[in-house]
């Protein structure tokens, strides 16, 4: 069984292959003999006499359709019957491998995988059936989840085989690899419109998230946050008043936190009211968005910055060049903002830990949790929900550790839900960023050299030393600045920096700010060279014919110059992302007015454009393309975090405001037909919302606004600014 | 002590009279079709219906909804098949799911006093209702997939 990936091992092989690794694991043994109660032919799937089929579904649902895909990819190789198929979300254990959902990798990750086990246990069912007849494998066939033997016409539906003929065959994993897999022109249920299985219970409020857990004797515990995000030491804890609280049941102090237990939520909070801790604020007490900038200003010109992507000789390009362009560009914090603030029901018995959540990343929770408490990975068991959003916020298992901490003391199962205030303040945001992108220009306006300094907080440096490479750079903190342009000299320097504020992994990551500052680049390239933006990118997208594609499709169906009406204007934009070796193709055309009294932007439509290859779920993929290029929108136009006393200034939805229905564009999808390998959806579109809008703040205007989000303060000053 | 009618149902709670009715659906009678999201009245997750009227759970209290019709998710339909239900699968609306109980519960109010909305009605009525996977597109082709429905 090499099924384990140890987080090191994922890490080392996500640097070296770009996160093209597939997690496998083996087929196991064979089923029991006849009479089983269920035939489990790998970690992946078990069918019962009844003929159902229940993929396990390891990754995380949380609204990309996930479960539903994997099991399609299952189905199709297995040949077996769509309605006979259910999906379950199970508990962890070492069988699973790496159980980590984000970057868009799911398909990526497991199409292989999945595919191989669906047909060798089609293999295994086959050969039983066959081997019931005294017949030849060679002369049947499955199909619909019925053998057939060809010559006689009998035929076993796979519940009966199941029932009633032992399962005996078994796959090395050298003969899993030599299975022939199906040719996507014979598929039948990948890229069919399948209607998502998660779906009717979200619609009738049956679908159960972490938050909707009871236990018998369960009580509410709040923690009580420090007023600086972090570095702030509690001096003293006075529970006098919280102990006259009806309801109240324990105050909880440790290392770690300190906290309240009451019998009901409205009690939690009372009793946390009524609580006082005093704090010593720590270092941290002065931190601002002004001084995190100031730093990051500062942090620019270090000397010493790694070298993360290098190719040619960027400083004698630079220095023989007809001309050279220059330009600084930031970003500010975004928060998840999941619509299901982070919450948790933890139950400590007989040594071990019941939790009961809905998590991205159970290895590392498990990991993290068997560390704090000080017990055997296997006394952790996390039983997961449906996820009220992740973006990435799941990846975290902070909610975990607190509520397993408070249950441990308290030997009661113990509900912890953060208030939306809480969520937001103890969030791990995207980190602010600045990057400043120098270019050369030979005579005919071809780009030759390309220099980005790229300052950001990398959030693996808080994840340790598992999470980061030798030279201290987490590569999700910097994907995309390694773009795809044939451009001869290229450097990215990367310039980690901590500023008291955490950072963490938000939906489509680094190639949300990387993406910004060489889309928005690349049009002040064109203009430059006096060329039509999207024609200048073509030029250089000669080993990137995908790309090319994408970018003219978008364009076409677009109108790209086609006239607009006045203060109007089109903008493009296209990326590799998540990861340059494992792209999702995609180009966006943002068509935008632009208010010049007011600089209030109104994004009108976007007309996205993708190639990621197999589509395994046609209406899931444009449901995801769909919300992620709106989620930047929301990105681009409207989140700002502040910092101030070291800790976010915002606390709720009136302060920290996101998308909603009456800002919303038209959003035009199109999916090119492919038999590539598949990659993944959830996130590359949101990635070119905001050089795309910035691009058509341009175009309609004529001022260049390279600060996101997009503010009307921000596009008033860069109207001002026009020369 | 407050009663409470909640889906037809009557239901007598040991709370005080001002704690929101959301804990009380929620955490008390484990109705958990109806979310917490904001707390604020900002965000529309923990939305149901008050004597048919659209209301924000987490800002009204017991006090508030004692002696009055309160109707969640669950009540929605006996069978979970209000045409908004069966809209809201045939567009295949949600995708994490969590605010979508409270986005419906927003559109059945609006059907019921407006049962042909035009698209500003829609967007008027829906943009209390924040959905961060953003499925607000289809949550418009929804309801109007669903108005025709009641019409014809």
């Amino acid at each position: 069984m090499k099924s384990r990936v140890t987080r090191r091992a994922f890490l080392a092989s996500a640097a070296a292959a770009g996160a093209a690794l597939t997690i496998r694991f083996p087929l196991v043994g064979p089923g029991d003999a006849a009479g089983a109660a269920a035939y489990d032919p790998s970690a992946a799937l078990t069918i019962t006499p009844d003929g159902l089929v229940t993929v396990h579904i390891t990754k995380a649902e949380m609204g990309q359709g996930v479960g539903t895909a994997l099991a399609q990819i299952v189905a199709e190789e297995l040949e077996a019957d769509w309605k006979d198929v259910r999906v379950d979300y199970p508990t962890n254990d070492p069988k699973f491998g790496l159980m980590l959902t984000g970057g868009s990798w799911s398909v990526n990750w497991t199409f292989d995988t999945l595919s191989r086990a669906g047909a060798a246990a089609r293999l295994a069912l086959i050969d039983a059936a066959a081997k019931s007849w005294n017949a030849s494998a060679a002369d049947c066939v499955a199909e619909r989840g019925v053998v057939r033997h060809l010559p006689t016409g009998r035929s076993l539906r796979y519940g009966e085989i199941v029932a009633k003929v032992p399962i005996t065959k078994t796959f090395t994993e050298d003969e899993l690899k030599q299975i022939t897999l199906k040719k996507p022109a014979d598929y039948r249920v990948v890229g069919q419109w399948i209607p998502r299985l998660d779906i009717p219970d979200k619609v009738n409020g049956k679908a159960k998230f972490g938050m909707d857990t009871f236990l018998p004797n369960m009580v509410y515990a709040k923690v009580v946050y420090p007023p600086v995000r972090e570095g702030a030491n509690r001096t003293a804890v006075d529970d006098s008043a919280a102990k006259r609280v009806k309801g109240y049941v324990a105050t909880v102090t440790l290392p770690q936190l300190v906290a309240v237990v009451a019998t009901s939520y409205e009690a939690a909070v009372k009793a946390r009211d009524a609580l006082k801790v005093t704090w010593d604020p720590g270092p941290n007490a002065s931190v601002s968005t002004e001084s995190i900038f100031a730093k990051f200003a500062q942090a620019k010109d270090d000397p010493n910055a790694a070298a993360w992507h290098e190719q040619g000789d960027v400083r004698a390009a630079m220095s023989g060049a007809a001309r050279r362009h220059e330009a600084t560009y930031t970003t500010d914090y975004v928060a998840h903002m999941q619509m299901e603030p982070m919450n948790c029901v933890v139950r400590f018995a007989d040594g071990a830990y019941d939790v009961y959540t809905g998590s991205q990343f159970q290895t590392f929770a498990v990991g993290t949790l068997a560390a704090t408490l000080g017990v055997d990975a296997s006394k952790i068991r996390i039983h997961q929900h449906y996820l009220g959003g992740g973006f990435g916020r799941r990846l975290e298992p902070d909610i975990m550790v607190e509520t397993a901490l408070i249950a441990r003391e308290v030997k009661r199962p113990v509900k912890l839900i953060r208030s939306r205030e809480e969520d937001l303040k103890r969030d791990f945001y995207r980190s602010a960023t600045l990057q400043v992108v120098k270019a050369a220009l030979a005579g005919d306006g071809k780009v030759v050299a390309w220099e980005n300094t790229l300052v950001a907080s990398h959030p693996g440096k808080r994840w340790g030393p598992d999470f980061v490479d030798k030279k201290g750079l987490d590569q999700f903190a910097l994907n995309g600045a390694d773009h795809v342009y044939d451009i001869p000299n290229q450097l990215v320097r990367a310039v980690p920096v901590e500023t008291g504020i955490p950072v963490g992994y938000v939906r489509a990551v680094a190639p949300n700010y990387t993406f910004f500052a060489v889309e928005t680049f690349m049009d002040e390239l064109a203009k430059l060279a006096g060329v039509d933006p999207l024609q200048y990118r073509l030029s250089m997208l000669g080993s990137a014919p995908r790309l090319a594609r994408v970018l003219r499709l978008a364009a076409d169906q677009a109108g790209w110059g086609t006239p607009l009406p006045p203060n109007t204007g089109r903008g493009i934009a296209c990326v590799s992302a998540q990861e340059k070796k494992t792209p999702t193709w995609t180009a966006s055309v943002v068509q935008a007015r632009v208010d010049p009294a007011t600089g209030k932007v109104q994004v009108e439509k976007i007309v996205c454009a993708v190639d990621c290859g197999i589509v395994v779920n046609p209406d899931g993929a444009r449901s995801q393309i769909e919300g992620s290029i709106l989620f930047g929108v929301s990105n681009a136009l409207k989140e700002r975090g502040t910092v101030a006393n070291g800790t976010l200034v915002q606390s709720n939805f009136h302060d920290y405001q996101v998308l909603r229905m009456d800002e919303v564009p038209v959003v035009e999808v199109h999916i090119v037909p492919s038999t590539e390998y598949p990659t993944g959806l959830g996130e590359p579109g949101t990635t070119t919302v905001a050089p795309a809008l910035s691009n058509a703040i341009f175009a309609a205007t004529g001022a260049r606004v390279r600060q996101v989000p997009l503010l009307p303060d921000r596009v008033l000053a860069a109207l001002r600014a026009r020369t | 002590m407050a009663t409470l009618l909640i889906n037809g149902k009557s239901h007598t709670v040991d709370v005080d009279p001002g704690t929101p009715l959301l804990w009380v659906i929620r955490e008390r009678l484990q109705l958990t079709g109806t979310k917490f999201g904001c707390g604020v009245a900002q965000c529309g997750a923990c939305t149901v219906h008050l004597d048919g009227r659209a209301v924000r759970s987490c800002q009204t209290t017991v006090a508030q909804a004692a002696g009055k019709k309160i109707t969640t998710i669950e009540g929605l339909d006996p069978a979970g098949r209000h045409p908004l239900q069966v809209a809201w699968i045939a567009e295949q609306v949600p995708q994490c799911g969590y605010c979508q109980s409270g986005q419906l519960m927003a559109a059945a109010a609006l059907l019921a006093r407006n049962p042909n909305p035009s698209d500003q009605d829609i967007v008027t009525a829906m943009s209390g209702n924040i959905c961060r996977c953003a499925t607000y597109p289809r949550i418009k082709r929804a309801i109007k997939r669903a108005a025709q429905g009641v019409r014809s």
